[in-house]
Order: structure tokens, then C-alpha cells, then sequence
């Protein structure tokens, strides 16, 4: 998948991969990969600002910790991180329903 | 460990292209290095040499100019909310210190010649009186206000130029009003200006932080134009 198409969906899609716990930055780019069948092709590098954006948007929080003994920074969703997420995930579910409505190649429905 | 050498050089040239606050800008850049060094453990654990490991780690992290945008970004706004934090303590807290130095070597004011004070002077006076307060608002605002502009995915760049702008703007009204008063003075009782040394060095050191405001207000832009 493209950086560009991903590049809108990207802050709902990091905070959807630390929904599950805190990691560190490259545990993040790990779990996109994986969760994704490693379609999503986006710089990694582009990944970080990201998480400091949400940090500056207070959804996410950071601290350096020690990880299989290397230092690394480690994020965990916040409160309004967490609120954020339910609202960007009702939202594309109201998205992908419409798409499918009219992508999905099913019968349209007759006019009134 | 993955020879030096490949992401050395890539971090470095990272380095060379961010401007902003060095304690963020080493932060953001011992992130970057520890990531490439995690891709670079993972590929050679894959079986690649370590130098196609580091290469390849520095491949996937992007072009620097793909990558360097969104780091400067995030340096503009760390700086921005540094200063806008600055402005919130330092002008108040000088205010405070000229008001103790002016209580306790002249006291309370008496009025010019025992005439009525004009209108204006009470008005300039006054808003003296409030303007560090009203800065600190200002300031106040400005950072919970970025805080919401960047829910709204306001780039970090944005966010720098308008707290540079902000803060512009609260020197120029410090300034308007202090000079206003200065002037004022001068006009109806100028020998009033001449203050106990301690008094006219706690006035200076107004000046002295709004200098340092403008220059931080001024990095601010220069910060989001790199």
C-alpha cells in the first residue's frame, strides 16, 4: 500500500497498534507490519514524528525505559488517546460501509 | 553489532539538517539511531552481512528528505511551546520583581503636582498594570489552544509560526504600554524617572526578557521556514 494513501490514516493507525499495551518505536513499526500482512510500505522514519505529534496532541505519553537492554522510548495511549481511537474507528466503519455500499458490487437497490 | 558506519552517516546527515532545541534534538535523534540499530539486529539476524543490515535498516526509514520534514516539525513545536511556557513565567515574575523593588525603595505613587492625573496616563498606567497578566493569558491560551490545533492534525510547523507570531505580539503590546508609561512620565514629572538604582535595574531586566521573547519569537519562525 502506498505511503500516500496511508499517510491520512496514519495517527489512527498508530494509536490502533498501542490499543494493546505500550511499546517502543520499532515494536510499533513491527506490529503495523504484521497486523497489516506487511502491506503497509511507509518510510519508517516518517513513523516517529508521527508518534511525537500525537504526543504533543496529548494522546499518546512517552518515557525512555530499558528494553532487552537497549534504551528505547516507550508510548502508551492516554485517556483522550483511547477516546480518540473509538472515534476513528466508528468513523471508518461508517466509511467502509458507505464504500462497500457502492464498490462492493452487490445488487443497487431499486428507486422508490 | 551491525558495523558503524552506514547509519553513523545517515544519522549524522539527519542531524546536519535539523535546526531547534538540542535537548529534543538529541532525543529525537537517539530514537531514530535506536531504531535503525533494532531493523539493522533484525535483517542480520535474518542472515544479511552487517553492512546490507544497516543498509537496508536505513533504506526502509526513508529518503532524509522524506524524513527530515516531519522531525523539523516536530522541533519548531517543541521550541514554540518552550517559549509560549517562558513568556508564561518570566514576564509575570519580572513584573513581580519591579513591583517589590518599586514598593520598597519609593512606595506608593503620589499624584503629579497635586493636580488631577490626565485620563490617558491613568489609562496607560493602569494597562501596565495589567499587561504582564494579560501576556500570561495569552501564553496560556496559545498552549492549550496548540494542544487542540494539534488534535486537529495542525503541522508542528504551523503551530511554531503562530506561537512566534503570538508572542510577537505580546512584546509589541509590553513594550507599547511600558514605553507609553515611560514617556508619559517623562512628560508630566520627568525627574520622577530617575529611580533608585535597584528600581531602574528590575525596569532593565523587562526589556532584557522581552529582547529574549523576541528572539525566541523570531527563532520560532525561522524554525518552521527550514
Amino acid at each position: 500500500m502506498k505511503s500516500d494513501a496511508l499517510r491520512g490514516h496514519l495517527d489512527a493507525l498508530l494509536l490502533a497498534t498501542l490499543d494493546g499495551g505500550q511499546l517502543h518505536g520499532y515494536a510499533i513499526i513491527e506490529a503495523l507490519q504484521r497486523r497489516s500482512g506487511g502491506a503497509l510500505d511507509l518510510p519508517t522514519g516518517t513513523v516517529y514524528p508521527a508518534l511525537r505529534r500525537l504526543e504533543r496532541a496529548g494522546h499518546v505519553a512517552s518515557e525512555w525505559s530499558t528494553v532487552a537492554g537497549r534504551q528505547r522510548r516507550t508510548y502508551r495511549l492516554t485517556g483522550a488517546g483511547q477516546r480518540a481511537l473509538s472515534d476513528e474507528r466508528a468513523a471508518w466503519r461508517e466509511f467502509t460501509v458507505a464504500i462497500e455500499g457502492v464498490l462492493g458490487g452487490g445488487p443497487w437497490p431499486k428507486q422508490a | 553489532m551491525a558495523e558503524a558506519g552506514v547509519i553513523e552517516r545517515y544519522v549524522d546527515e539527519l542531524d546536519g539538517r535539523l535546526r531547534g532545541p538540542a535537548a529534543v534534538k538529541a532525543d529525537l535523534l537517539a530514537e531514530a539511531r535506536d531504531s535503525l540499530a533494532d531493523a539493522a539486529d533484525s535483517y542480520r539476524d535474518g542472515g544479511l552481512s552487517p553492512e546490507d543490515a544497516e543498509r537496508l535498516a536505513v533504506e526502509e526509514f526513508g529518503p532524509l528528505a522524506v524524513v527530515a520534514p516531519g522531525y523539523q516539525a516536530e522541533l519548531a513545536a517543541a521550541h514554540a511551546a518552550t517559549m509560549l511556557r517562558t513568556v508564561m513565567v518570566l514576564i509575570p515574575l519580572t513584573y513581580v520583581l519591579w513591583e517589590l523593588n518599586r514598593m520598597f525603595w519609593i512606595g506608593p505613587w503620589s499624584s503629579f503636582g497635586g493636580g488631577p492625573t490626565p485620563g490617558w496616563y491613568k489609562f496607560v498606567s493602569q494597562g501596565n498594570g495589567y499587561v504582564p497578566w494579560i501576556i500570561t493569558a495569552i501564553a496560556g491560551v496559545s498552549l492549550v489552544a496548540g494542544r487542540v490545533l494539534s488534535r486537529r492534525g495542525v503541522s508542528g510547523t504551523t503551530l511554531s509560526r503562530l506561537g512566534g507570531r503570538v508572542a510577537i505580539g505580546c512584546v509589541g503590546l509590553g513594550v507599547a504600554f511600558n514605553l507609553s508609561v515611560v514617556i508619559g512620565t517623562a512628560t508630566l514629572d520627568a525627574p520622577r524617572l530617575l529611580m533608585p538604582a535597584p528600581v531602574l535595574l528590575a525596569g532593565v531586566m523587562f526589556y532584557v526578557v522581552f529582547i529574549r521573547v523576541g528572539v525566541l519569537a523570531k527563532r520560532c519562525l525561522a524554525l518552521s521556514a527550514v
